[in-house]
């Protein structure tokens, strides 16, 4: 399921950069994140819980960062597996300056089998879409505080 | 989580068992009941081969969980056949080679069974649409259909009268067993009663219950 | 594929059912139908610690016609709804669209009210409650309170209500005098979830539209109402030109989603054709109103 969209954010490029490297507000923005604990440069093991309304799964695995290019380029891979099944996230977003803010441009892919799929493949664009927007208002507040 | 006794009617007869609040009704039917005829499928509500007639009307077993069926009439296939002499559903089936492997078959004449008693004359549209919860991998369901038609047609005969037993007629409105003295569920209870009495062909054909 | 073990309650009042959601918040879920909760919880993707079976209040399980409106216990399945003799003379639409919604096997146990709570984003009551205008009324620790439809809804499987709370009545407002209706749906088999489904509701006074009423599901996240097409609606001359003009402002309003039953291109079409036809049968219906 490919997914893409912008988002303009209230900060600088460099400011933007930081914020989406930085393990404690990738824990605090990711939806569903419950712990994620640092394995090697870049890479973390990370617990997610991640569903809809009753619909639950908990899924253990790993978040990655690559393909990084200062202030302008990065990969997000986030993937486990659970009770539900598997699911694997892998996001491309892209920063420049607009005005005093940043543009995001990110593109998505996610993919989710197992029980889970069966179950949820209809809506898994639109709860796609809709948790990756809560993670970038998520740091929208968080840049707006001042980080 | 505690164990509870369970007493339900089967057929006719009555049953007790001990379930976990989380014991399908299917496996209770099956396991505790030893009436195996009743097949588990999906175990999601897709298939339709857990089909049975709770208190008259068709649903997925595999849907209920044992406890919720304390004190209810159940109808399975086990019930259709009188010793060796097959109910006249089940001859059409055989009639018309509706079956092949038989995994879908019970929940197809469950379905069947209460489609008949309560709309006795239908088109193959509506019955294909009637069936269209039940799911065959064998078949391709033209059989299936034209046994069903069948079915019809002997049962119209007036041939049958026994075909549709007690315990595989709806035995009205369930909070009706309930006696308590609340006069406004009464009245609500009386008007929804008025409401199904007038609600057309159907409540015509069932016979009423004393 | 079974089911978590759980704790299992069945209140024979409503008061005894609210104190149990009291006592364990969103640990708990309510049974009703079971159509959607139990194959959740048969598959493990929801695991509740505790389960308040409502089957046994009696109380909640009625159909009547008051306040201008079909009022809807919490337990009445949807079965009773499609016989209904009430329904059909006054909420036709109600009647024409619990038809579609899943089997005879579904019916038979689910509730329309559950239906609602469960706020599928296909799901043909959620559509019904939103074209209507219709509300529920949710009992809780607070006491009761009302909810319209659009406030009801919030996205997917997802309501405002309180995990501590209980839908014990929804109410369908009856059809105006004269007014034309027309449900229809598209599915890949009969009994499917709809891939799109559309509902219509059409008042025609001195031979121009008086009122307009266009709900769709299953292009998007809730029940959506075609508002910018019922306004160009409203004033005009009933015909042809009009349900095609209308077909094109429901496909420009709408944002369906792509998914592998079918591409978001394919929704918006469709939301079109069917919006015409809808409105073309709505409109054979409709009776010149007073």
């Amino acid at each position: 399921m490919k997914l893409e969209g912008t988002q303009t954010l209230p900060a600088p490029v460099e400011t933007v950069w930081e914020s989406i490297n930085d393990p404690e507000t990738l824990r605090r923005c990711t939806p569903g994140l419950k712990e994620l604990s640092a394995t090697g440069p870049d890479a973390y093991a990370a617990t997610l819980t991640i569903g809809i309304a009753a619909v639950k799964g908990t899924y253990k695995g790993t978040l990655t960062l690559s393909e990084k290019r200062a202030s302008t380029h990065l990969k997000i891979v986030l993937e486990g597996t659970g009770g539900p099944g598997f699911m694997k996230g892998e996001g491309v977003v892209d920063l420049e300056p607009q005005d005093e803010g940043t543009l995001v441009k990110w593109t998505g892919d996610i993919q989710v089998g197992g029980l889970m799929a069966g179950v949820g493949q209809r809506m898994l664009g639109g709860v796609g879409k809709m948790l990756i927007g809560q993670f970038f208002k998520c740091l929208e507040q968080h840049l707006g505080t001042g980080a | 989580m505690a164990v509870r006794k369970v007493t339900l009617r089967i057929n006719g007869k009555t049953y007790t068992g001990r379930a976990e609040p989380r014991k399908l009704l299917t496996d209770f039917i099956r396991e505790d009941c030893g009436l195996t005829g009743t097949h588990v499928g999906c175990e999601h509500g897709v298939c339709g081969a857990c089909t049975i007639l709770l208190d008259g009307e068709a649903v997925r077993s595999c849907l209920l969980f044992a406890v919720q069926a304390e004190g209810a009439e159940l109808a399975t296939v086990e019930g259709l056949a009188d010793g060796d002499r097959l109910h006249p559903i089940q001859q059409a089936y055989q009639d018309h080679h509706a079956l092949q492997c038989g995994f879908c078959t019970p929940g197809f004449l469950m379905t069947t069974l209460a489609l008949l008693r309560d709309t006795p004359q239908l088109t193959e549209t509506e019955i294909r649409e009637a069936l269209a919860g039940n799911l065959c991998r064998c078949t391709g369901y033209q059989h299936i259909v034209a046994a069903v038609a069948a079915a019809a047609e002997a049962l119209a005969s007036g041939a049958h009268p026994d075909a549709y037993p007690p315990f595989a007629r709806p035995a009205g409105h369930a909070a009706s067993r309930r006696r308590t003295a609340d006069p406004a569920r009464k009245e609500r209870e009386r008007s929804a009663a008025n409401d199904r009495r007038t609600s057309g062909a159907a409540s015509k054909r069932r016979p009423r219950q004393s | 594929m079974k089911p978590a073990a759980f704790e299992y309650h069945a209140p024979r009042t409503v008061d005894d059912a609210l104190a149990l959601l009291d006592a364990h918040g969103d640990d708990a879920k309510v049974l009703a139908g079971g159509q959607s909760l139990v194959p959740l919880m048969n598959m493990r993707l929801a695991r509740p610690g505790v389960v308040v079976d409502i089957n046994r209040v009696a109380a909640l399980d009625y159909l009547t016609l008051g306040g201008g409106a079909l009022r809807i216990g919490a337990l009445c399945r949807q079965r009773t709804v499609e016989r209904s003799a009430l329904a059909a003379e006054h909420c036709p639409l109600l009647r024409d669209a619990v038809r579609l919604v899943g089997h005879v096997q579904i019916r038979n146990r689910g509730t329309v009210v559950g239906s609602l709570a469960h706020a599928d984003p296909a799901a043909e009551m959620t559509a019904a409650l939103t074209l209507l205008g219709g509300e529920v009324t949710a009992t809780g620790p607070g006491g009761e309170r009302t909810i319209p439809a659009d406030e009801l809804f919030v996205s997917y499987l997802t309501t405002s209500l309180d995990p501590r709370e209980l839908i014990t009545e929804a109410r369908f407002p009856v059809l105006p005098a004269g007014a034309g209706w027309s449900w229809t749906e598209i599915a890949r088999r009969h009994g499917d979830f709809a891939l799109v489904g559309v509902g219509v509701v059409l008042t025609v006074r001195g031979g121009v539209i008086a009122d307009a009423r266009i709900a769709l599901t299953g292009v998007g996240p809730t029940p959506v109402r075609a508002a910018r097409a019922e306004r160009a609606l409203v004033g005009a001359a009933p015909g042809d030109a009009r349900w095609g003009e209308a077909a094109e402002a429901v496909r420009a309003e709408i944002e369906p989603d792509d998914d592998i039953h079918a591409s978001a291109a394919y929704r918006r079409h469709v939301a079109g054709v069917l919006t015409q036809r809808a409105l073309a049968e709505a409109h054979g219906r409709a009776r010149e109103a007073a």
